[in-house]
Parts: structure tokens; C-alpha cells; sequence
């Protein structure tokens, strides 16, 4: 209506940009429509059972009943500062750091190790090959119970060979001293077989023509590991170790078959802890605070792992 | 128009998985419908027998229609039962754990049972009159009736008969006190050198079975675990319990005729099995399982005293969870009635190895042959007259962990039971803080 007015004018000329911000924006969701219908099934699935779930922790984290009778009040941080108190949870938490570096460095090491040895396919190394990926296709659950046999005291498998030599009969999953180290083993034996699936992969990756011209300067086999190969693999290892650690705070069922946390807490988890203040103690506040605090630490690390892998272009 | 459609389906299917969890029984004209939540805490065979049981059940009350639900554990069929309450739709009966009664309670999880009893003109007295008196103390909270027993347990000394011969002991004349019981366990360790080959007794210790065993040796020791009228008070830090530790530390430790640590149930059953350990102390559950397995004769007798003859009792009681519709209720009531009658208690026993709570399916022809065949298992029963309750508080598992972990501190020789009994009596005061800040400290 003031069109008429040359005053009117500048308004009108600036007035324009912000049109075309707005369609480009409108064309770009238009143009990008199909993905977000494609992507529209697993959104609304992830919706009700994962995000749904991680809103509903995150309202219950700040929740708390004062004694059993009582209605659930609203008590802000009280959970969170009440777990990190908790020196269950701050032996879970060291327990957890143990594991996943006993398991992550070790299960990486014998998968690189097995990958540079089977590297080459023919008969003999994919029937090798099959046979260390044997345990990755046993669950864990399968797999805990039959450990639970081996590291019976006295009468088990393990004992039963290796106790002839050992003047005093280790009680594996009874020694608090033990129980975490028997834990790892089984988690070792169990993922390095997996692990070796992604170095083979990534070796694969390595330039046939740089490891001849290697070959032909005379540059020894340790050599060729050390500034060819191994260079070659590095998004390969920052993803295994991502998985590894990953695997470390998700993966409690042999915890949770073998040894309920115990002896005495020696093998409780994070996620483990998480179980028993829900079932065992029917703390929903407390252990979604326990839980709101595993998610933040397992995103950070997620989003750091995310960026770095941008960084390096690819990773497998 | 394909977005609001895909919105729709989605909608769809979540709802109809939502719906056929949440409303399995939507009742029309036909039987009412219940869900019966039943664990399997020893074997999956019992997993057959209980389908064969409620089988029966519905072929015989037409107008019932029950369903048995798989519920894993004892402690995951508790899970499930308080997802479901919360959900709003209970099942109509839970097979639950004992001693979980009492903190449902104090959760207000449960149904007063003491309704359904007087409308069928029986007095309270009277139905429980039907079973052994050692169950009643779990099943009544506050003089009302909350659970039905339905199948229990005592812990037994097992004796390997053949080696306490080839000792030079009579197994028919089974050891009557802990001072004879050690003697026992020493004479039947065998060492080579420093390395002992076959073990003079096994005693199990893991969550769950760690305290059960503490409140056995603690109860013939003279003691008591817990407050028996209410639910806020443990007593670990005391002569009785002290006394039992010391004892379980000193057959590792001085006597040297226990395996160290912490062993759990089944390895204690293997152990013995195997002919590596030649006694044991476990759960009667577990006779069925040595009566199949056992290469040798055994003997079971009663837990050896100290002070005087008592051990808890353990297994599970029928309960229906608070929030049910009326004719839920009453279908239910009659499906608890019928599972613990003296014929379906007295088959549940035989097929599963506990004993039958109700004291007239040991009058059944059946039982009596089954006895007759099986002396063995008559020993859990006449065990029951020195059975009291089991343990239960405002937080049972919490309040028994705080004890537990202590314990096994102590078997692995890291601690010593008098500073760990301490330590396990302020970490379990601490637990039960809230429970009493509302009852016993609640002052006018």
C-alpha cells in the first residue's frame, strides 16, 4: 500500500533477498524431500524406542521419591551429584576404564596380528580365517555360560589342564582379584576375531605399487610394516578402537550371566551398575542419572571419533 | 499425502505391537482371561511341566482361561511384574520369590489376599493351616495374608556316602554339629603335598545363595538375620553372625578343608558331583538334579548346629499384583487355589524337587509311594519343623548385597569377619535409611 511512496522503495529492494533466502531454503528441503521420506520409517522407530526412551531417562534423572511412601518430587541435579557420590559407581566406572583398555588394546593387537598373517587368501589361511571369526558368530550369552564351565574351580576345563601345574588352583570368577581378568579374556577371544575382519579390509587398502617399489629399494619386512602399512591403517585403528571402546560399556552379558558384578564388586560395570540400581535397589532416578552420564560420555566420544575420522577423509 | 501415510502405518504397527503386549486378554463373553507370570530358577524342564499344569487347569474351569508367561529368573520375573503394574495392566498371578514379598508390600505392589479368603467363608486361620507353619512368616505382612506358598526349599548337608566310608565314617550316622562337621571335613580332604585333591566340604557363595547360606549358618549359630516383625532392621554386626563367619573363615583358612573365594551354586553341585568336594550344603532344589546325577550313594541330613537346629526356607509363594479388575481377581484366586491343592502341589514336587507347601499332599497315595522310593527327600520335610522365614526387608537384594560383598572379602582372605560384619551392618543402615526416617524414626 505505500508502493506508491519512493521512500518505499529501499524497503522493497531489501525485502527481496530475504524472499530468496526463504525459497532457496523452501527448494533445498523440496530437493532434499525424498531423503527425509526414505529416512521417515527408521525416524519414527528410532522415535518411540530410542529417542522417546533417552526424553523419558532425561525427565526421570531429575525425579526422586524422599522414602518409599512418598510421591516422586522434583529434585534437579540431586540424582546425578547422589551417583557421582556413590562409590559403587565410581568402582564402576575405574572397573569399566580397566576393561576397556585390558580389552581394546589386546583384542586389537592379536586382530592386527592375525590380518597380516591371513592376508594373503588361500585355502589354508580362509579356513584359518573362519575359524578365529568362530567366536564372534557365538552370542555372548551362549558363550558366557560355556566359560562358566571352564573356569569352574577345581573341576572345570581350565583347571583341569593348566591346575597340574600351578601349585594352588586359581578361583577364577570368585577371586576379586581374578574375576575382571577373566571377564577380559573372554571379551579378547570373543571380538579379535571381529576386529581382524576390518584390518583385513584395510589391508587390502594398502597400494600394491608402493609395496613393490618398497619391495625393489630393499626396505625389510619390518619397514614395510612400519612406514607403509601401518600408516595405511591408521583410519582403520581410530574406528576398531571407536568400536572397541563402544563394545566395552555396551556389551555386559557375560557380567551379567557369570558374575552379577562380584565378588564383591570387582567385576561390576557401568551398564551393570545401571541394571542394579533400577531392578535391585528400584531407583529410577538414580539410575537414570547413572545412565544420562554413560550417554554424555559415550557421545563425546562418538562426536570426537566422528570429527577425527572427517578429518583423515574415509575410514572404512 | 505419502508423508501423513507413511506417519499412520508406523503409527499403526506400533500400535498393534503395543496393544497385543498390552492387552492380551480382552475379555468379550467368553472365560476370563489371565496371565500367570512363572520363573524357571533351576532347570528348563520345568518350563514343560508348568505348560502341562495349566493345561489341565483350563481343561478342567471352563470359565478360565489361563496363560503361563516365561518370566526368565526369580529377579527378572520381578522386573516384569513391576513393568507390567506400571503399565497398568498386572498379570493376574505372579510366581514370586519369597522373600520379594514384603518390599512389594512396602511398595504397595500387592493384593491383600484376606478379601477373597473370607468370601469363601474360611477364616485365615484356616487356610493357613493348610501349609507348613515355617511358610507362614512369608506370606503374611501385618497379619494379612499376601502370598500363597507354592514351592519351597531348605538348605541340606550332602554327603558323599562312599567317601565317608573309605574315611572311616558312618554315613548313616551323619554329622550333628559344626564341631563334628569339621572333624568330618578334615578327615575327608585329601592332600598331596601342599595341594589339596579332593576337598572335605563346599559351601556356596554368590549373590543370592551368599546371604541365604549366612542366614543358615547365622540361625543354627543361635542368631537371627533380620527383624522378622519389620522390615527395617538387619542384624549382621552381631555375636551370632560373627560366629558363623568365623566358622565358614576358618574351614578355608585354619582347617584348610574349603576351597577359597567365592563359588557359586552350580560349581558347589559340579564339585560334588565330580567326587572333588565329598560334602556340601545346598538348596533341596538341588536333589532332583544329584538324585539323576550322583555316581556314588549320597546321604542328606540336616544342617548341623552350633547353637540349636534351624535354617531358613527359600522358594517361591503365588501373589496377584495390585490394580486387578474384579473378575481378574476371581479367576486368579481360583487358579492359585487349584495350583496349590494338595494333588497339583504334591505332582509340582515330585516333577521339580522342591517340597510341596501344603502339609496334605504328603497324605496323597502318590507322595506316599514317592517317599517310600525316595527316603531322601523326606529329610527337607521333617527339616521343616526348625524352619523359619526367610530374610526380607525394604530393599531385600541391596540390604543382602551390603552383607554379601563383605562376605566374600572375608572367603578370599582380605578381610576379617569381625571389621567386615561391621562394615556390611552400616553399608546395609544406610539402605534401609529411608524406610525407617518413615516408620520406626517417624516420631510424633
Amino acid at each position: 500500500m505505500s508502493l506508491a511512496e519512493p521512500a518505499a522503495l529501499p524497503v522493497a529492494t531489501s525485502a527481496a533477498p530475504r524472499l530468496r533466502v526463504l525459497k532457496r531454503v523452501l527448494g533445498r528441503f523440496k530437493a532434499s524431500l525424498p531423503a527425509y521420506l526414505l529416512l521417515l520409517p527408521s525416524l519414527i522407530f528410532l522415535a518411540l524406542f530410542t529417542y522417546g526412551a533417552m526424553g523419558r531417562v532425561l525427565v526421570d534423572a531429575l525425579y526422586q521419591r524422599a522414602s518409599p511412601k512418598a510421591p516422586v518430587r522434583f529434585v534437579g541435579f540431586e540424582n546425578i551429584s547422589a551417583v557421582l557420590a556413590d562409590p559403587a559407581f565410581t568402582g564402576a566406572i575405574v572397573n569399566n576404564l580397566i576393561y576397556a583398555v585390558g580389552t581394546a588394546v589386546p583384542s586389537i593387537a592379536l586382530a592386527l596380528l592375525f590380518a597380516l598373517a591371513l592376508s594373503r587368501t588361500n585355502a589354508v589361511t580362509s579356513a584359518l580365517r573362519a575359524a578365529l571369526f568362530l567366536p564372534v558368530l557365538i552370542p555372548m550369552v551362549a558363550a558366557s555360560a560355556l566359560f562358566l564351565f571352564i573356569f569352574l574351580p577345581n573341576v572345570g576345563l581350565l583347571d583341569y589342564y593348566i591346575g597340574r601345574l600351578l601349585p594352588v588352583l586359581p578361583n577364577w570368577l570368585g577371586d576379586p582379584d581374578i574375576a575382571l581378568t577373566a571377564i577380559m579374556i573372554i571379551t579378547i577371544w570373543k571380538n579379535a576375531g571381529y576386529y581382524m575382519l576390518f584390518f583385513l579390509a584395510g589391508l587390502q587398502a594398502v597400494p600394491e605399487d608402493v609395496m613393490e617399489a618398497a619391495h625393489l629399494d630393499g626396505a625389510g619386512p619390518y619397514r614395510r610394516l612400519r612406514h607403509i602399512i601401518l600408516p595405511e591403517l591408521k583410519p582403520t585403528f581410530l574406528f576398531v578402537t571407536v568400536i572397541a571402546t563402544l563394545n566395552a560399556v555396551t556389551q555386559v552379558d557375560h557380567v551379567f550371566v557369570m558374575t552379577q558384578g562380584g565378588p564383591s564388586n570387582a567385576t561390576n560395570l557401568v551398564l551393570f551398575y545401571i541394571y542394579q540400581q533400577a531392578v535391585e535397589h528400584y531407583d529410577i532416578g538414580k539410575a537414570s542419572a547413572a545412565t544420562l552420564l554413560t550417554l554424555a560420555a559415550l557421545m563425546t566420544l562418538t562426536a570426537l571419533s566422528f570429527r577425527t575420522l572427517a578429518n583423515r577423509e574415509g575410514g572404512p | 499425502m505419502l508423508f501423513s501415510r507413511r506417519i499412520v502405518l508406523g503409527l499403526a504397527m506400533a500400535g498393534s505391537i503395543a496393544g497385543a503386549l498390552a492387552f492380551p486378554a480382552l475379555a468379550g463373553e467368553g472365560p476370563t482371561e489371565v496371565d500367570l507370570f512363572f520363573p524357571v530358577p533351576v532347570d528348563g524342564k520345568l518350563a514343560r511341566d508348568m505348560g502341562t499344569l495349566i493345561k489341565e487347569f483350563n481343561e478342567t474351569h471352563p470359565d478360565v482361561k489361563a496363560t503361563a508367561v516365561y518370566t526368565g529368573s526369580y529377579d527378572d520375573t520381578l522386573i516384569k511384574t513391576r513393568a507390567a503394574i506400571k503399565a497398568g495392566k498386572p498379570p493376574a498371578a505372579v510366581i514370586m520369590s519369597a522373600n520379594f514379598l514384603l518390599d512389594m508390600q512396602i511398595e504397595n505392589e500387592l493384593t491383600n489376599l484376606d478379601a477373597l479368603i473370607k468370601a469363601d467363608g474360611t477364616t485365615k486361620e484356616q487356610f493357613l493351616g493348610q501349609f507348613f507353619p515355617a511358610l507362614h512368616g512369608n506370606a503374611v505382612i501385618n497379619r494379612s495374608v499376601y502370598g500363597v506358598p507354592f514351592h519351597n526349599s531348605t538348605p541340606l548337608l550332602y554327603i558323599n556316602a562312599d567317601k565317608a566310608k573309605e574315611a572311616g565314617l558312618d554315613p548313616s550316622k551323619p554329622p550333628q554339629t559344626w564341631a563334628e562337621l569339621t572333624d568330618w571335613a578334615k578327615k575327608l580332604t585329601k592332600r598331596e603335598g601342599d595341594k589339596v585333591t579332593q576337598w572335605g566340604i563346599a559351601i556356596p557363595c554368590a549373590y543370592d545363595y551368599c546371604g541365604w547360606m549366612m542366614e543358615t549358618l547365622t540361625m543354627s549359630n543361635g542368631g537371627r538375620y533380620y527383624n522378622e516383625e519389620f522390615g527395617g532392621e538387619v542384624y549382621y554386626d552381631t555375636p551370632s553372625m560373627l560366629g558363623a563367619l568365623t566358622w565358614w573363615n576358618d574351614l578355608i583358612y585354619k582347617h584348610k578343608v574349603h576351597t577359597p573365594g567365592a563359588t557359586p551354586g552350580p560349581a558347589v553341585s559340579t564339585s560334588f558331583i565330580s567326587g572333588n568336594a565329598a560334602m556340601m550344603m545346598l538348596s533341596t532344589g538341588s536333589l532332583t538334579y544329584v538324585r539323576d546325577n550322583a555316581k556314588f550313594a549320597y546321604k542328606v541330613a540336616f544342617i548341623p548346629r552350633n547353637v540349636r537346629n534351624a535354617v531358613p526356607i527359600g522358594g517361591a509363594s503365588l501373589i496377584m499384583p495390585a490394580g486387578l479388575e474384579a473378575d481378574k481377581q476371581k479367576a486368579a484366586w481360583t487358579l492359585i487355589k487349584w495350583m496349590t491343592s494338595p494333588e497339583k502341589s504334591g505332582w509340582w514336587s515330585r516333577a521339580t524337587g522342591y517340597f510341596a507347601p501344603n502339609m496334605a499332599a504328603y497324605k496323597t497315595p502318590e507322595m506316599v509311594e514317592f517317599l517310600g522310593k525316595n527316603p531322601d527327600a523326606k529329610t527337607a520335610v521333617e527339616q521343616l519343623d526348625v524352619a523359619k522365614p526367610w530374610f526380607a526387608t525394604y530393599k531385600t537384594v541391596p540390604v543382602r548385597k551390603n552383607l554379601e560383598d563383605e562376605v566374600m572379602l572375608v572367603l578370599n582372605g582380605k578381610k576379617q569377619p569381625k571389621e567386615a560384619l561391621a562394615a556390611a551392618q552400616k553399608a546395609a543402615d544406610e539402605t534401609l535409611k529411608p524406610y525407617n526416617a518413615e516408620t520406626s524414626l517417624k516420631l510424633p
